[in-house]
């Protein structure tokens, strides 16, 4: 059972070599800061620090909020909007791939109210995700932020994040013309208007799984590439900052 | 003191001179000497924690340490910028080391380079152009431990040769040798003591601890005890302990440099043998407390000592331990101190030793003062750029740093410039004679010493 976009041999080819990619890439770092022998902490690690740096720092990033508003806004946008997307396929991924097709949750979540919630999740971040690269494009190009020293690695992360959220929300705006999606297409409240809107300039119905695939590969190139990546640092400052909190604590 | 790097001047020199007498070693002096062969020395990645190279990969490129960094306000060259280094390390220690090192089939394939030494050597000049202190950390939305990380980067340098600079290996060298930065003889370290007898700035020299014991150590430090332009320190904390009746002494010329100086040069087996000599020495004096009024050694040995070995003692800052006696009815500032003042805060005592309140306290305590903070202050202060090895790296560098601060002061229309680091005191009279400003600079100590009733060093001795 899937939901809108079913898993064929070459999906499962493609998650594979992302995968191994993923792996290989995380290997590799974690190969090389294994190779660093003297000691990482001096103290004992303070469990109410951890907690509460991760909390105001990594979730809620007081400290890019203390610097400035925008630069928040961005940076949480973009960081809490990639990872409910991350976390809205996976979780899609695993139900489709480990659920009895007959179980309440899969019944639920693939044909039921549940799925109303998953487009409404994937919405909800994707505008985020889209806002706050938004925002990060224009300090970049636009008015270009005296600090903000650009090199590939950080333009191949916006061009990649960028033509995720786009291709992302294109697969959905095509699919939502499919006449069976039509009484509940305004649960994906920014997918529906751009079907809108591209009903308006012309575009007729197509298959939207087209764009689905196009999206799928970009995405599955960007989630191997990670550690390679600036993005990389999405699961690595985390980390730091914890880590950092404890040993001041 | 801790880092203490500039001193080539002689006991007589006044603080101008010695501010010119470093300026002149341009940068252009900071030729490094390292192997001719064209690849580099391998790095000793096994020097570094794990959390050290993962901070490497930690650094989100958000820039902001870039607003911040002294080095870079002056030199606006991204490899001076902590993000600068980070990346350029990362490149340099993922080609030697990297599972697709430049020797690998693969990394070869992927078209990775073997370090040539002239990397290195250009990597290490920059490396030097920072002055530890710790801005970068502070205003890093990852918090990266900065400080720790470039000197463990200068570690790995000085073990492959193409570090310290050239005009900063006399101050390891002359710290090694004489057990002090200034290659002064061991025997005038306790020399300032018997000055300040003779010219009855003090009522006694202190005593030797390492003969009578004594519940307080105090710890005068390098600058303190040979710098003439900076005597003043070591004299007025001695009639403040007395006035207080406190228990106190001095090891005389049996004391010897906390280190900082090799810490921060990246040359670490010499501080770590300097370091346990003197933990040694501390721990056999039986004392409760060791005070200090440099924010380096207060650093270098509360912080680094701290990691070492065991120490049996509390370490504080001069300002702080007054603080307590203040609190405690030991000591009552009675007299007018009628002076505008603002605050420097030492990177070494602020962001290292996380010791912002307590200046501030001392500052409201003493009657009369005016106190007015600068717009840069407390985890934001603004560095006077004397420390890690810059002022003797980058002379000029330091100086314009430290016009900066001098203009910071300036701006808050107070007549004193007031810090609590012999270091900081001399790097910020480079600034304030390059500028010729209207402002004075003074450690704390000598504003409690205004203000205490009865002690020997008032303003008008200090005219005299
Ligand atoms: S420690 Fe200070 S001088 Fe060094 S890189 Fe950081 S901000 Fe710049
Ligand atoms: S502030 Fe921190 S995360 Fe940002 S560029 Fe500098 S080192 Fe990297």
């Amino acid at each position: 059972m899937y939901l809108y976009f079913e898993a064929t041999a070459a999906l499962y080819t493609l998650t594979v070599i992302t995968a191994v990619f993923l792996v290989a890439g995380v290997l590799c770092s974690v190969i090389l800061w294994k190779k660093g022998k003297a000691k990482s902490l001096h103290h004992k690690p303070n469990i109410s620090a951890i907690i509460k740096a991760f909390i105001l720092e990594v979730v809620l990033q007081v400290q890019i909020l203390k610097i400035s508003f925008v630069r928040w806004l961005m940076h949480f946008c973009i960081f809490i909007g990639f990872m409910g997307l991350l976390a809205q396929t996976t979780v899609m991924a695993m139900m489709s791939h480990f659920l009895p097709q007959d179980s309440v949750v899969a019944q639920t979540f693939f044909q039921g109210a549940g799925s109303r919630v998953l487009d409404v999740w994937g919405d909800l971040f994707g505008v985020m995700l889209l806002f706050g690269l938004t925002i990060a494009i224009v300090r970049r190009y636009i008015v270009r932020v005296e600090q903000l020293e650009t090199i590939l690695k950080d333009s191949l992360s916006l061009i990649f994040l960028t033509l995720i959220t786009v291709t992302g929300f294109l697969s959905e705006a095509f699919r939502l013309m499919d006449p069976q999606y039509a009484s509940v297409a305004w649960y994906s409240f920014a997918g529906y208007p751009l079907t809108q809107l591209l009903q308006a300039i012309g575009f007729g119905a197509m298959n939207y799984k087209v764009w689905v695939w196009i999206h799928t590969i970009i995405s599955m190139f960007f989630l191997g590439f990670i550690p390679f990546s600036k993005a990389w640092h999405v699961f690595v400052s985390p980390i730091e900052i914890v880590l950092d909190a404890s040993e001041r604590a | 003191m801790a880092i203490k790097e500039t001193l080539q001047t002689t006991q007589t020199t006044q603080a101008g001179e010695s501010a010119e007498t470093s300026s002149a070693a341009a940068p252009e002096a900071a030729e490094i000497t390292a192997g001719d062969n064209d690849t580099a020395q391998k790095i000793n990645i096994e020097k570094f924690s794990p959390r050290q190279l993962m901070e490497l990969d930690a650094c989100t490129r958000c820039g902001e340490c870039s607003n911040w960094c002294p080095a870079y306000d002056q030199d606006k060259r991204e490899p001076l910028t902590p993000r600068g280094r980070a990346a350029r390390f990362k490149d340099l220690v993922t080609r030697q080391h990297g599972v697709f090192n430049a020797d690998s089939l693969l990394g070869r394939l992927l078209g990775k380079k073997p370090v040539s030494a002239q990397e290195m050597q250009d990597f290490a000049k920059d490396l030097y152009a920072c002055s530890t202190c710790m801005q970068c950390h502070f205003v890093c939305p990852v918090l990266i431990d900065t400080v720790e990380l470039w000197e463990r980067i200068r570690e790995c340098i000085v073990d492959g040769g193409y570090g310290p600079l050239e005009t900063q290996k006399d101050l390891v060298l002359k710290t090694k040798n004489y057990d002090n930065p200034w290659g002064q003889p061991r025997s005038s370290r306790a020399r300032w003591g018997k000055m300040a007898k003779k010219k009855k700035r003090i009522k006694e020299v202190p005593k030797d601890i390492s003969k009578q014991k004594a519940e307080v150590l105090y710890y005068v430090g390098c600058t303190a005890s040979y710098d003439n332009n900076v005597e003043e320190v070591g004299i007025n904390t001695t009639n403040i302990l007395d006035h207080a009746g406190i228990d106190f002494g001095i090891l005389g010329n049996k004391e010897k440099c906390c280190g900082s100086v090799l810490l921060r040069m990246g040359d670490r087996a010499s501080f770590e043998r300097i370091c346990s000599e003197n933990i040694e020495q501390f721990n056999a004096l039986g004392i409760k407390t060791l005070v200090t009024s440099c924010a380096g050694c207060l650093k270098t040995i509360r912080e680094d000592y701290a990691k070492v070995g065991e120490l049996r003692f509390d370490v504080k800052h001069t300002l702080e331990y007054i603080v307590d006696l203040i609190k405690e009815g030991k000591l009552k500032l009675i007299n007018n101190v009628n002076l505008k003042v603002t605050y420097h805060d030492p990177c070494h005592l602020g962001r290292h030793a996380g010791c912002f309140d307590a200046p501030r306290e001392l500052l409201s305590l003493i009657p009369g003062v005016e106190f007015i903070e600068m717009e840069r202050n407390r985890e934001n202060s603004r560095c006077c750029g004397a420390g890690g090895g810059l002022k003797s790296g980058y002379p000029d560098m330091q100086n314009q740093i430290s016009q900066r601060r001098v203009a910071d002061a300036l701006a808050t229309g107070a007549t004193e410039l007031v810090s609590a680091c012999p270091f900081c005191y001399q790097g910020l009279q480079v600034g304030i004679q390059a500028m010729n400003a209207p402002i004075k600079m003074r450690d704390i100590t000598e504003l409690v010493c205004m203000a205490l009733g009865d002690a020997p060093t008032t303003e008008e001795d200090l005219k005299e």
